[in-house]
C-alpha cells in the first residue's frame, strides 16, 4: 500500500522534519535503555550466582521446620525463594533458545547464563532448566536443597521498563519538536502563500486600471527575514513592469486605433463620391472591414478593464431582446426564446459587448442566431445558436484563443478578426461567467454562456 | 421665413472639412468651418450659427471644453444655447457620457457615413425646434435635467439610463433611448409617425415604414406594459402616439 504523502508544502517539509527528529529522539533513547539494561545485567550476573549459592547454604544448614522463616530474609527486590517444586508445566513452557516463542531471546539467554552462574557457585547437581511462568514475565529456577528438598526461585528479569515519568517527559519533548517542527515550516512557508496571493490579486485589468489612477497595483509587504524581504522586492519590481507593459500596449493600441481613425474617416467620406457603384461598395466594405479590426482590437486591449466596471441589476429581458431586435431590424434572421425574471448583478456594458460579438458571430458563420434564456441550478445560462457548420471538435476550445481563424477560406471570405470570441471570452471571465462552445446534435454551433445568480448581498449595488 | 440653416463645423483635420463641408451645401445648408478653439469663437461672434458639429479631439482646448463653453456663454442675445452634435473617433461609453454630460445634443463615431451625419443633423435642429411652446420656455434653462421621472421610472439622460421602481438597469438601445427621449419632450402631445421618425431618426417616413410602430412597440416591452392595454404610449387612431404620463425633471 502507498503511504499518504501530503500534497502541501508545509505538510511535506512538516513531516519530513518531525519524522527524522522523532526517530533521532526514540533512538537516542532507545540506546539509553539498552545500556542501562545491559549494565544492570552484567551487575546481576555478577553478585547473583553467588548470593544464590549462599542461600543454598544459609537453607542446607537451617533446619526443615525453620526453613519458612529465613526465606523472606534471603528474598531481594527482584527475586524470591519459594520452597515448592515448580508446578507441572508443559513443555513448550521450558526456556529452549532454539524455539522461543513468546520470550524475548534476550530473557532466555539471561535466563540460562543465571542457571550457568548459579551452578558454578552452588554445583551443576542443585540447579534445573530454568522455566518462564505462563503469562508471566518471571523467570522459575527450579533449585535443590542438600537434603533434595525443591526450592523455586522466582526472579524478575531486569526489563526495559520506563517509569510514568520518563514516559511523559517523553512524551512532552515530542510534543515540543512537533510545535517547533510547524511553527519553523509556517515560518518558512508563509511568504510563499502571501506571494501567491499577491500574484493572484493583481490580474491585469486591475493594474492598468488602477494605474491609469495613479496608483500601483497590489504590492507584497517587504518585510520578514532577509530572503522574504528579497523575493518580495524581485516579485514587486516584476509587478511594476508587468503594469508598465499592460499600460503601453494598451496606449499603443489605443494610439493607432485613433490616429488610424483619421485616415479611414476620410477614406470613407472619399470613397462615398465615386461615381461607380460596384466599386464604391467595394471600397465601403473594405474600410468596413479595416474599421472593425482597429475596434476589435482596441476592444480586446480593454477587456482588461472590464471588471472595474460597476455592478448593478440588470433587466437580462430587456438586453437580449435589444439585442436581438436590433439585429433583425438590421435584416438578420435573429429570435429570442425563454424569459429571465429575476434581475441579474452584473457588467452591463461587458455583457452587452459580450452577447452582442456571440449573436455577431452567429449572424456571420452560422447566417442566423436564435438566442435561449434558460435559468439553471446557481445562476442563468444564455445560449446563441445558429445554423452554420459548427466547428471541428478538435478546435471547439482554439477558436477562444485571439487572432485564432479557423482555416478555411470561408472564414477569410466573411472577414473575421479572430477576435471576437477571445473579446468573449475575456469577459466572460470578467463577469464571473463561463463561455463554452458545442456542435448542435442537428448541426450549427450553440454558444453558451453560463452566468451566476445575484448574491442577495450585493443586490443593493445599484448604478447611483 | 426658412432660411438655410447655417452649420459651423469645428475638426482639426482641414482634409475631412473640405470633404464634408461641399456634401452639407449640397444639402442646402450654409457652412462654415474651423480648425480649432480660436477660430470656432471668431467664427461664432460674427454672424449667427444654427448648430456646431464638434470634434472631441482638437489640439489646444479640447471639445470637451469648448462645448461647455459653447453651453454657458448664451447670454441675452439668443434665446437657447446653440446646439453641438459631437465627433468622437472612440465609440467607448465613457466618452459618450463625457460629451453628453458637458452639454453635447448628440454624438457622432468616426468614421461615419455623410449620410448619417445628415441625419443627425436633421434630427437634433428639429428636436431643438420643434418643442412645443410651453416645453421651450423650460429648455432655454441651459442644462437638460439630469434626471427624468415619470410613473415608476428613473431616465438618467447623462449615463442614457432606464431605471425601474426597484433601481433595476432596463438596457436600451441607442434607437430606443431616442424614442423615449423625444417622448419625454413631449408629454401628452400627439406625435405623427412623421414626426416621430424624424426626431429619432432625421429621416422622412415613406407610406409604407413600419418601422417606428415597431420600435413604438419594443419601447412598451422595456416599460413593460401589456401590448393589447397600453397606459404610458398609448397608440391615437390615424393620428400617431401619445406619452400619457407626467414628466418630472430633476436637475443636477
Amino acid at each position: 500500500m502507498k503511504l499518504p504523502w501530503p500534497r502541501s508544502l508545509f505538510g511535506r517539509i512538516a513531516l519530513l522534519i518531525f519524522a527524522a527528529l522523532a526517530v533521532a529522539h526514540l533512538l537516542t533513547f532507545g540506546s539509553i535503555l539498552r545500556e542501562r539494561g545491559e549494565l544492570t545485567r552484567n551487575m546481576m550476573m555478577a553478585y547473583l550466582g553467588k548470593d544464590v549459592a549462599t542461600a543454598l547454604a544459609v537453607l542446607d544448614r537451617v533446619p526443615p521446620s525453620e526453613r519458612a522463616e529465613w526465606l523472606p530474609r534471603l528474598a531481594r527486590q527482584n527475586y524470591q525463594y519459594v520452597l515448592a517444586p515448580i508446578d507441572a508445566s508443559p513443555a513448550d513452557a521450558s526456556i529452549n533458545p532454539t524455539a522461543a516463542t513468546s520470550t524475548p531471546g534476550d530473557d532466555s539467554e539471561l535466563a540460562r547464563l543465571l542457571a550457568v552462574a548459579i551452578a558454578g557457585e552452588a554445583g551443576a547437581a542443585r540447579v534445573g532448566q530454568p522455566r518462564r511462568e505462563p503469562g508471566h514475565a518471571q523467570i522459575l529456577l527450579p533449585l535443590r536443597l542438600a537434603d533434595g528438598t525443591a526450592l523455586t526461585l522466582r526472579l524478575q528479569p531486569p526489563g526495559a521498563w520506563v517509569s510514568s515519568g520518563t514516559a511523559l517527559l517523553l512524551g512532552l519533548q515530542l510534543l515540543l519538536l512537533a510545535v517547533a517542527t510547524w511553527w519553523g515550516v509556517r515560518l518558512a512557508v508563509r511568504p510563499l502563500s502571501r506571494l501567491a496571493a499577491a500574484a493572484n490579486a493583481s490580474h491585469a485589468g486591475q493594474a492598468v486600471a488602477l494605474q491609469a489612477k495613479g496608483q500601483p497595483g497590489p504590492r507584497m509587504a517587504e518585510l520578514g527575514p532577509q530572503e522574504v524581504v528579497a523575493a518580495a522586492r524581485a516579485f514587486n519590481a516584476m509587478q511594476q513592469r508587468i503594469e508598465q507593459q499592460l499600460a503601453e500596449r494598451l496606449h499603443l493600441l489605443a494610439a493607432i486605433s485613433h490616429d488610424l481613425q483619421t485616415p479611414i474617416t476620410r477614406l470613407r467620406l472619399r470613397a462615398e463620391q465615386v461615381a461607380e457603384p460596384q466599386l464604391r461598395d467595394k471600397l465601403l466594405a473594405d474600410l468596413q472591414a479595416m474599421q472593425g479590426l482597429v475596434e476589435e482590437g482596441l476592444a480586446y486591449a480593454r477587456t482588461a478593464q472590464a471588471a472595474q466596471e460597476p455592478l448593478q441589476a440588470v433587466d437580462l429581458n430587456a438586453l437580449v431582446d435589444g439585442l436581438v431586435c436590433d439585429a433583425a431590424d438590421a435584416g438578420h434572421d435573429a429570435q429570442l426564446s425563454g424569459r429571465i425574471d429575476t434581475p441579474l448583478i452584473t457588467r452591463v456594458q461587458a455583457l452587452r459587448r459580450l452577447l452582442t460579438n456571440l449573436i455577431d458571430n452567429a449572424l456571420k458563420f452560422g447566417g442566423s442566431a436564435q438566442v435561449l434564456l434558460q435559468h439553471r441550478p446557481h445562476g442563468v445560462q444564455i445560449a446563441v445558436l445558429d445554423c452554420g457548420p459548427g466547428i471541428p471538435d478538435a478546435e471547439l476550445s482554439r477558436v477562444l484563443a485571439p487572432f485564432y481563424r479557423l482555416d478555411s477560406s470561408r472564414s477569410r471570405d466573411t472577414g473575421g478578426t479572430g477576435l471576437g470570441l477571445a473579446i468573449a471570452q475575456q469577459l466572460a471571465m470578467a463577469l464571473g461567467g463561463e463561455l463554452s462552445l458545442h456542435n448542435r446534435p442537428g448541426g450549427g454551433l450553440e454558444a453558451r454562456l453560463a452566468l451566476p445568480l445575484p448574491q442577495p448581498l450585493v443586490a443593493t449595488s445599484n448604478s447611483q | 421665413m426658412e432660411s438655410t440653416d447655417h452649420l459651423l463645423l469645428v475638426d482639426d483635420d482641414r482634409q475631412l472639412l473640405g470633404l464634408l463641408a461641399p456634401y452639407l451645401q449640397d444639402a442646402g445648408y450654409r457652412v462654415s468651418t474651423a480648425s480649432n478653439g480660436p477660430q470656432m469663437r471668431q467664427q461664432l461672434a460674427g454672424q449667427r450659427i444654427d448648430l456646431v458639429v464638434l470634434d472631441l479631439m482638437l489640439p489646444g482646448e479640447d471639445g470637451l471644453s469648448l462645448c461647455r463653453d459653447l453651453r454657458s456663454r448664451h447670454d441675452g442675445k439668443a434665446p437657447a444655447p446653440i446646439p453641438v452634435l459631437m465627433l468622437t473617433a472612440r465609440s467607448e461609453e465613457a466618452d459618450r457620457i463625457l460629451g453628453l454630460e458637458m452639454g453635447a445634443d448628440d454624438y457622432l463615431c468616426k468614421p461615419f457615413a455623410t449620410r448619417e451625419l445628415l441625419a443627425r443633423i436633421r434630427a437634433v435642429l428639429r428636436r431643438t425646434r420643434m418643442l412645443p411652446p410651453n416645453m421651450q420656455a423650460a429648455s432655454a434653462d441651459a442644462r437638460p435635467p439630469r434626471e427624468r421621472r415619470f410613473a415608476d421610472w428613473r431616465v438618467d439622460t447623462v449615463t442614457r439610463q432606464l431605471h425601474d421602481a426597484q433601481g433595476t438597469l432596463v438596457p436600451l438601445t441607442g434607437a430606443e433611448y431616442r424614442l423615449l427621449q423625444v417622448l419625454l419632450d413631449h408629454p401628452q402631445c400627439v406625435l405623427t409617425r412623421d414626426q416621430l421618425l424624424s426626431l429619432t431618426q432625421g429621416r422622412e417616413a415613406d407610406a409604407f415604414d413600419r418601422s417606428i410602430d415597431l420600435l413604438v412597440s419594443r419601447l412598451r416591452r422595456r416599460l413593460r406594459e401589456d401590448p393589447r392595454e397600453p397606459r404610458l404610449i398609448k397608440t391615437v387612431r390615424n393620428g400617431g402616439y401619445v406619452f400619457c404620463a407626467d414628466v418630472e425633471g430633476v436637475t443636477s
